[in-house]
Parts: C-alpha cells; structure tokens; sequence
C-alpha cells in the first residue's frame, strides 16, 4: 500500500455489450478492456456512438434498457459485476460508486432540495446521521468553491445555475466518499467560463479523497486536463490507451491523429471592401427586451457584409440569440432597426414582403428540432425552392437534386428518406440546404457545430465556407465556441449581458490588449496542454475563480 | 351427466399435463388454473355450474383463437410497413379489430343479411324464437334480429357521424388556436371553458326538447358537446408541436396558418388524435344509446339498440334475456373500440416492453 496507485481497483475484460435494434442483438461494445487503480482518472474519449457512456454504465454493471452485457468480465475490488446478484450491484451504486451525468438539471429531482436529495445516499447506507450528512454536504460545498456553502443546498435545484448544479452533483457524488465516480460529459453542456470552474472543483476533490474516476468526455482538450490516461475508443472498439502526455505528444494510430488535427481548419481572413459599398445586413443601435421582461439587448449595432463571416460570441444568456431573433423579425425591437443592403426591414417578419424574408434565412442548433421528422427530405429543400421560386414537378425535382448536390449529399439515396433516419452530421446538411433553396444573401447560423462531434463539425465548417466562396453569403455566425470562431471568422463581435463588449476583424481580437471579458473568455478555452488549467489556475489565483473572477470583472 | 363430468376433468388434467411435460408455461398455467377453478365450481355448482365453466372457457379459446387468426389474415393483406406493426398487435386488440369488422359489415350490407325490413310487423307481439325469427319479436311483432342489423347501422352511423363531427370542430380549433396563439387562442379557450361548464346530458335535453328530435339536430348537439375535449386534447399536443424550430423555420418562409397546420403540425399529431377518436367513438356512443333510451334520440320506427332496450324492457320480468341483447351489443362494440385504442394509446405514448 505505499503506493496507492498501483493497486488496482476496476478492471474490465473483454467487455461485449450488445443492443437491440429490428429484432436482433448487435454488438455495441466489442471486446474492450480497462484497467483503473485506485486514485486514477482515465479520460474515455471518442464521437458519439463510440460507447463511451455505455462501458461508463457497465463499470457499475449496469446495462442500459435494450441492451445487455453478453461477455466478458467486470471486476471492481475483487467483486465480479456480471455474476453478482441485483442487491449486491445496486449496494455498490451511491456507496462505492458514483456517477455524474451530463445534465444535472435533468438529473436533479426538481421537487426536492439539493441537499435533501444530496442525503439519500448517506442515510440510505446508514453511514452518516441526517445531521452530520448535512454537515458534511456543507463541507463538500465548500471544498467545491459553491457560494454561500451553508445556504445553497437548501434550495431547490432550478434556483441555482447550471455551473453551480453540476459541482452541486459531484457533490452529491462524494457523499458517500465512493471509490469510483465515473463522470459523463459533466461539461459539455456548459459555457467555457463556467466550465472551468466545474473543472477545477472536480480535479481538486478528486485529488483530494484519492478517488478514482473515469472521465467521460469527447472534447480533447478537456479530458488533457483531467486525466491521468486516455483511451481512445471508435464504434465500440478501442483505439490506443497511453499516459496523457504521451498520447497528447505522440499519438500512434491514424484515428487518434485525425482527432487531433480536428481544430487545425483555419481559412484565411477576409478584410471588408474597400469601396465602402453597403453591407448586406447592418444591426443600428437596437434595443429588445421580451414581453414583461429585463431588457435584454442593449444598444446593439454591427454590420455584416457580403461574402464576409461575422462571429457573435458570448456565453449564454448574453444575448447572442436573441440578436438573431431581431434580425430575423421573430422579436421586433423596442428601439434601433435592422437594415438589408441600406434599407430598413420592417420590424416583424409578418410584415415582411416574401422577397426580403428569402434573403435571410437560418440555420439551426438542433437540427433533431430543426427538421419536421414527418416530411420527406425532398419535400424540406424542395418547398422554399417551391415557394419562393414557384418551381413544380421536374425543375423543382432537379433544383432539389442540385442543392443535394451542393452538400454533398447522394440525391438519389436521400431524396425519399425522413429525418430521423440521418445522423446528426446529415440532418445539419440538410438544415443548409433548406436555407440555401431559398436563395438568400445571408444565413444566420445559430451554434450550428455545438451538438456534433469534432470531426462532422469540421466537415460542416468546411462545407459552409465553400459554399461562402461559391454563393457570395454573408454570415451571422452565434457560437460560444471560439476554436469554431478561430477557424472561420472575418469579424468577431463580443457580447455580454446584451451589450456588444467589443468588435472588430479576428486578428486584432485575438491579439491583445483584450477587454477585459474578451480575455477572460479567450483564456477559458481549453487548450491541448495538459498543465493549462493549472497555470491559468495559478493566474488568476485559485480563490479568486468563479463567481469572484466574473463578477470582479463585470463591464462598470 | 356423470360420464360429462369424468371426461372434463380427465381432458384438463391430461392437457395440463402434457403442457407441462412438454415445457409449455402459459399454457400450462391456464389450464391449471382452470382445473383448480373448475374444482371448485364443480363442487358448489354442481354439473351445471361445471358445464357453465366448460362454455365460458371454450368461448374464451375460440375468441382468442379468432382474434389470432384474423391478426395473421390483416398481416397478410397489409402492406409490409403496417403488417410489422399488426404483428405486435396483442390479441386483445385483434380480437376488438375483429368485433369492428364484423359490425361494419352487419351496417353496410344490413339489408342483405336482415331477413325482413325494420319496420315490418311478422308476427303477434313478444312471439317466441323460431325458425323464421332468431330471436323472437319484439312489442309490436317485428323481427328482433332484423331490428338488430339495422340498428348497427343507424346508431353505430349516427355516432360516428358526430363523433367526426366532434373532430372537425374541436381539432380544427384546437390546431387553429395553437398556432395562432395571443388572444385568439385565449379566446377560443374561454369559449370551451363555458361549454364545459354545462352539463352535457342535461344540455343535451334541453336543447333536443326545444328544437325537437331531428336526427341533423342530434348529430350537431352531441358534437358541440364533445368538441371542447377534443378541443383540449389537441391544443395541448399541437402546442408541444409549435415550439419546435421548424415550425419558425416556416413561419419566418412566410407561410400561412393553413400550410402550417396541414403540412408541419397535423403529420405530428395524428398518433395521440387517433387514439383519442376511438375513445370519443365510445362515449358519444353510449350517450347517443343513452339518449334513445329516455326517448330523445332516434325516433321509432327506425331500429335502434337503446330504444330496442326500453321497448322490450317488460320482457325482463318474464325473465327474458331479449331485451339484453342490444344492450349487449353495445357493450361488445365499446369494449372492442377500447381494445384497440389501448393499443393504439400504447404505441403513441412510446412505452415499449422489456
């Protein structure tokens, strides 16, 4: 027991794992093993459908409705999973180990307490009174850097942010001091400032109690941070597993190199026209608030012009969206208007003529939401191209074809298919080529690479920049990712509780000096380096990390 | 009777047996069961009760037995994306499919397989069944089967018809109203809430006896009655629908209400609308039946199960089990519409078994 390290503490072998689908069990998981010591962090990596989640669920045997574990072994502490009973694996859950889902808004009861709910686990196990739970709970609040520890936990879980809930789950965790906590994707559904907070509070708890974990996330940089090991896993198989610096510096197989090289798009930046010419779309001075509600854009103005990208960037609630509603017309403004190569556009889309709604379209962040998953995808291209360009039978056919074409998408495969039955990657293309039948000088595009893997989202950022070059198309660009801006951006306007912070082509942006907000969302983004969370830690000095930093720096 | 007796019990432990020898479960459990139920019977009852037991279970095997037959028979005839979703069908919802069919047939071809007219009086009043009349006749000598096949027809096509009514009114609000939204929506709701508020039957005879019993009139009052459910129903499912972005995406295309509910939102709500039709079926049904029996519904001579019921209701302290039959048939039709909706309900509602 000198080193704690070395004792080995979870170790799976020749995992298979088969789901249900049309009647017959197909292997999801293929053969894969694992070996964790205790007090290690193993980052799980790979796109969606890899079965990161599902060898996460296995590791506190548990098998996901539908599918089940049909080979191999699982043994936690000497304990074999796939042959124990029912109440010996369920006695493990909450006690040895825990598990930190993706959303903890959708994890957390809503009618309970946090700390109610943080409870359970510990009072259920008989290892702590009720009182001495919450003491502890307190406690882990506080190692965990929550405001007010004392307070927060009674309340209840939509009282807190979403920053706040997810340290709040691992929290909960912790209760039990488990062995094991195999987080899946705690982040992912967070902005890069509120990110690093949460990982910084589960990298040090983690530390702290010498627990093990499994880390299960598809963003690289972020696993670079947290992980002692990574295994890179691909359709249920597993790719390479090394030391984190020796993956990040020297990673063997072709798959793992294509991973890394994701983020290396970059095109080159575009100045505006020198002859001063009109832009295509230009936002004056607007302000916009929702009935009854704050106002929530505040003297908003920049331009977008023609054959040029505009990225909006700010984390949520800054007002990047609703900035594209008011272009769009859906929120009319309270004050300011929004101009079409210099002329004003009426403040709602009903009262918008057909030709001025053609020009600028939109495309969306969930293209599950996006797409009407009871029309045929010929029938979603084929009616703007119907309906603004009057085209029927054989032409509209041939437009169709010409736009499937145009996003590299087979006609003749897709031409009759329903959307639900495209992967995410293909249901994007799809969203573009709606907009683009409309024949439009502009297209917002709404966080359209946040839901997808890094590889698809490159393959979209590369399809809409061709077509930029082909069609002339100015572009609104909303994202909080900024490797996302880096690649494609001309013109990057920052935004910060409706308020444009500060704007201006990507160069000088990403050059300092910053404002001050700039800087702290550039350096929040995660970087390969596997020392970077604990040197920018180290800057901005450790207490003085999350609500602190924001608050600290708010605009005066 | 003695020999009846021995030959029951040796078939069921026989079969029973041999279920379990060849490692049958269900099969065996049923048939255990029925042993262990007919025991006791037998002992209480007697024969007769034994011989009751033996016919309840033999209409029991050849309901299910139909219901299994008819399910592959729909499997078969059915285009392959409908006959992967009938073979999941379980045999409660066969069986009500197959009570569907054969009232659908008794209404459309009822002229056909009537042996005498609706109106027709063949014989002296409550004479008994016989070769020429199945069932007997009823108070004024007509043919009670005949009576019968008709009444399919006319009751089971009067409800229908107002219960597509129902919908056309309710549903056509209902997605309206959603996606127009604002005071429009607010307005609509009101309206229902006042109708809701009144209660149905007495609504109902209110208005039957101020503006006589007109079948026209009939047909529009129940469905003015139902539409506000169907009203509700369907808003709260089409404004699940509006939210979603491609309804904004077509919205900011500049498309009308009409396209908007036909062509993105109708698609998206057909599943739950279904199941809620065959559940209304049931309810305007058993009003409409409700109404024939105090009188207020279809007028004789025309035939109908509910004014079937009370016309031969003296017949019940003769201790006849005439005027049971149409009340039995609107049962059987209830309670086959419901097994189909259950599953229907099921499989919109995504639950799926282990």
């Amino acid at each position: 027991m000198s080193n704690p390290k070395k004792e080995v503490l979870l170790k799976i072998e020749g995992l298979k794992i088969q789901g249900f689908t049309d009647d017959v069990w197909i292997d999801i998981i293929k053969g894969v093993d694992l070996i964790l010591h205790r007090g290690e962090v193993m980052g799980l990596i790979g796109e969606s459908g890899a079965g990161k989640s599902t060898i996460g669920a296995a590791a506190m045997g548990y098998a996901r409705d539908g599918t089940r574990i049909a080979e191999g072994s699982i043994e936690f502490d000497g304990m074999e999973l796939t042959t124990a009973t029912q109440v010996e694996r369920r006695a493990l859950r909450g006690s040895r180990i825990a598990y930190v889902a993706q959303s903890a808004a959708a994890s957390f009861n809503p009618a309970h307490k946090i700390i109610d709910q943080h409870t359970e686990g510990p009072l259920q196990y008989r290892l702590r009174k009720r009182m001495e739970a919450q003491e502890d709970a307190m406690d882990l609040y506080q190692r965990l850097r929550l405001p007010n520890p004392r307070e927060i936990g009674f309340r209840y879980p939509h009282q807190v942010s979403g920053g706040q809930l997810q340290r709040a789950m691992t929290a909960m965790a912790m209760s039990c001091r488990p062995d094991l906590i195999i987080f899946d994707e705690p982040t992912t559904a967070l902005d890069v400032t509120t990110q690093i907070e949460v990982l910084a509070a589960i990298r040090d708890i983690v530390d702290q109690f010498n627990t093990a974990a499994i880390y299960i996330t598809h963003d690289l940089a972020v696993v670079a941070q947290m992980a002692d090991t990574i295994k890179v896993l691909l359709k249920g198989e597993e790719v390479e597993e090394a030391a984190t610096e020796e993956m990040l510096e020297a990673p063997k197989k072709d798959y793992t190199k294509s991973l890394w090289a994701v983020r290396s798009f970059q095109r080159p930046q575009k100045a505006r026209p020198a002859d001063g010419s009109e832009a295509v779309i230009s936002v004056k001075g607007v302000d916009a608030a929702y009935t009854g509600g704050a106002k929530v854009l505040d003297d908003v103005s920049f331009d977008v012009c023609a054959g040029m990208t505009v990225a909006v960037v700010g984390e949520s609630g800054s007002g990047k969206s609703t900035t594209a509603r008011v272009i769009t017309g859906l929120l009319p403004p309270s004050k300011g208007e929004v101009l079409f190569k210099g002329e004003a556009l009426p403040p709602s889309f009903r009262d918008r003529s057909r030709d001025q709604l053609r020009q600028a379209q939109m495309i969306y962040q969930m293209a599950d939401t996006a797409l009407n998953p009871k029309v045929r995808i010929s029938d979603v291209i084929g009616r703007p191209a119907e309906f603004y360009s009057g085209l029927t039978g054989a032409a509209l056919k041939q437009r169709v074809d010409e736009l499937l074409d145009l996003i590299e998408l087979e006609p003749s495969q897709y031409y009759n298919r329903y959307p639900p039955e495209l992967s995410g990657g293909q249901k994007q293309r799809i969203g573009i080529a709606r907009a683009l039948a409309a024949e439009p000088a502009f297209i917002i595009c709404d966080e359209v690479t946040s839901a997808l893997d890094q590889l698809v989202a490159e393959g979209i950022l590369k399809l809409l920049d061709r077509l930029q070059r082909d069609l002339d198309l100015a572009y609104m660009f909303i994202t909080h990712d900024l490797a996302t801006v880096r690649s494609i951006a001309d013109e990057v306007v920052v935004m910060k509780n409706g308020q444009v912070v500060e704007q201006g082509p990507k160069d000088e942006m990403f050059r300092p000096p910053h404002h001050p907000y700039t800087d702290l969302l550039l350096s929040s983004v995660p970087e390969m380096d596997p020392n970077w969370l604990t040197t920018l830690l180290e800057e901005r000095g450790v207490d003085n990390i999350g609500e602190a930093a924001r608050t600290g720096q708010r605009a005066p | 009777m003695l020999t009846f007796v021995i030959v029951y019990y040796g078939v069921l432990i026989a079969a029973s047996c041999a279920a379990a020898y060849f490692k049958q479960r269900q099969a065996f459990q049923l048939l255990f069961s029925l042993l262990l139920v007919s025991m006791v019977v037998g002992i209480v009852g007697g024969a007769a009760g034994l011989r009751f037991i033996a016919i309840a279970a033999c209409l029991l095997a050849a309901a299910a037995g139909i219901s299994y037959a008819f399910r592959e028979f729909l499997v078969q005839i059915a285009k392959p994306s409908l006959a992967r979703e009938l073979r999941t069908a379980p045999l409660t919802a066969a069986f009500g499919m197959f009570i569907i069919f054969v009232y659908a047939v008794a209404a459309i071809f009822a002229p056909w397989i009537a042996p005498f007219g609706q109106a027709e009086v063949i014989d002296s009043a409550f004479a008994p069944a016989d070769d020429k009349m199945l069932l007997g006749a009823d108070q004024l000598g007509r043919d009670m089967f005949s009576r019968l096949i008709y009444a399919a027809r006319n009751t089971v096509g009067l409800a229908l018809s107002a219960t597509i009514l129902a919908f056309l009114m309710g549903a056509g609000a209902g997605l309206w109203a959603a996606v127009r939204g604002g005071w429009f929506d607010t307005a609509f709701g009101r309206v229902v809430d006042i109708l809701m508020s009144i209660p149905s039957l007495i609504f109902a005879l209110l208005i039957l006896s101020i503006f006589g019993t007109n079948l026209t009139i009939i047909v529009v009052v129940v469905a003015i009655m139902y539409a506000p459910r169907v009203f509700r129903l369907t808003r709260a499912v089409a404004g699940n629908v509006v939210v979603m972005d491609y309804i904004e995406a077509a919205r900011l295309r500049g498309e009308g209400d009409w396209f908007l509910i036909r062509r993105e939102i109708l698609p998206n709500t057909t599943a739950p609308l279904i199941a809620e039709f065959g559940l209304e079926f049931c309810f305007v049904f058993l009003l409409m039946a409700g109404l024939s029996f105090l009188g207020l519904g279809i007028q004789p001579p025309t035939a109908d199960w509910g004014s079937m019921v009370r016309e031969n209701a003296t017949l019940i302290s003769f201790g006849e089990i005439t005027p049971l039959i149409p009340a039995a048939a609107i049962a059987l039709l209830t309670v086959a519409v419901n097994f189909v909706v259950d599953w229907m309900l099921f499989r919109s509602s995504g639950l799926k078994e282990r």
